[in-house]
């Protein structure tokens, strides 16, 4: 498993892999520890940038993956929040709004 | 060592409407055209406050964009300078004094050039884009210096 896979087109080599992993990364650690340090610690320089609005909890900003109507619901949400608030789950109050539709329609019909 | 000492030496500017009619904006616009092109200089409009060195405010502030302004000042890292385009922004211009407005700008956060007019003048903008760069140039030797200073003393 250690030794050299030649191919037609190069060879392979596990140690050598894990000596470029190492090399890259101790490059990439030296850049990035002699980058940008200026910013201030624990301020809002540290905090993403959304347009200049204020971060939101991560509770109020959690879409779940199997909510794909997120942004549908979201976008008539004040179409639906009054019908939510009709679907009380009480049989009478079904029965009641029967009734004033009924009654409704029994005026509108018997006027014109 | 720090590599920012030699990879910070374009200008790169995050532009801020705070209620403008556009008029400042549509300039600032024009000088990325051919016509004026300050990219060949190196100065961009970047997307996000914390790429940029400079902080380009339009407008009168009106209330709703208050919080705004001075989060992405506060967004955006040091040093940095503040330039005002336009009148509005500058003194308030035409909405001074307005039930909504409660600029101008300098009332809320540190201004370092104003370039007024309505709208300003392209070449107007280069020019205080140039005052501002001086003045980065000048914090950012003073820190250098100071910098060289504490290691001399310390060594």
């Amino acid at each position: 498993m250690i030794g050299l896979l030649e191919t037609g087109s190069g060879y392979w080599n596990a140690i050598t892999w894990v000596i470029m992993v190492i090399a890259v990364g101790a490059v990439v650690i030296w850049l990035r520890n002699h980058g940008e340090d200026k910013y201030k610690k624990d301020t809002d320089q540290t905090k993403p940038f959304l347009s200049g609005n204020p971060e939101i909890s991560k509770e109020d900003s959690h879409v779940s993956a199997s909510h794909i109507y997120w942004g549908f619901t979201e976008a008539l949400k004040h179409y639906y929040q009054p019908l939510i608030k009709l679907h009380t789950g009480n049989i009478n109050d079904y029965s009641g709004w029967i009734v004033l539709v009924m009654a409704i329609i029994f005026i509108v019909v018997g006027v014109s | 060592m720090k590599l920012d000492k030699y990879l910070d030496r374009s200008l790169w500017v995050f532009h801020l409407n705070t209620g403008s009619c556009n008029g400042c904006d549509i300039e600032i616009v024009a000088l990325l055209t051919p016509r004026y092109d300050v990219e060949r200089f190196g100065i961009k409009l970047v997307g996000s406050p914390k790429h940029a060195d400079v902080l380009l405010v339009t407008g009168p502030v009106n209330r709703k964009m208050l919080p705004r302004l001075k989060l992405i000042y506060e967004q955006t890292p040091d040093p940095k300078a503040v330039i005002v385009v336009g009148t509005c922004g500058t003194s308030g211009g035409v909405f001074y004094d307005s039930y909504n407005i409660v600029g101008p700008v300098d009332k809320h956060i540190p201004v370092d050039v104003y370039v007024p007019g309505c709208p300003i003048r392209p070449e107007a903008i280069i020019n205080g884009v140039l005052k501002a760069w001086l003045k980065l140039e000048r914090v950012r030797g003073a820190s250098a210096s100071s910098t060289e200073k504490g290691q001399k003393t310390s060594a």
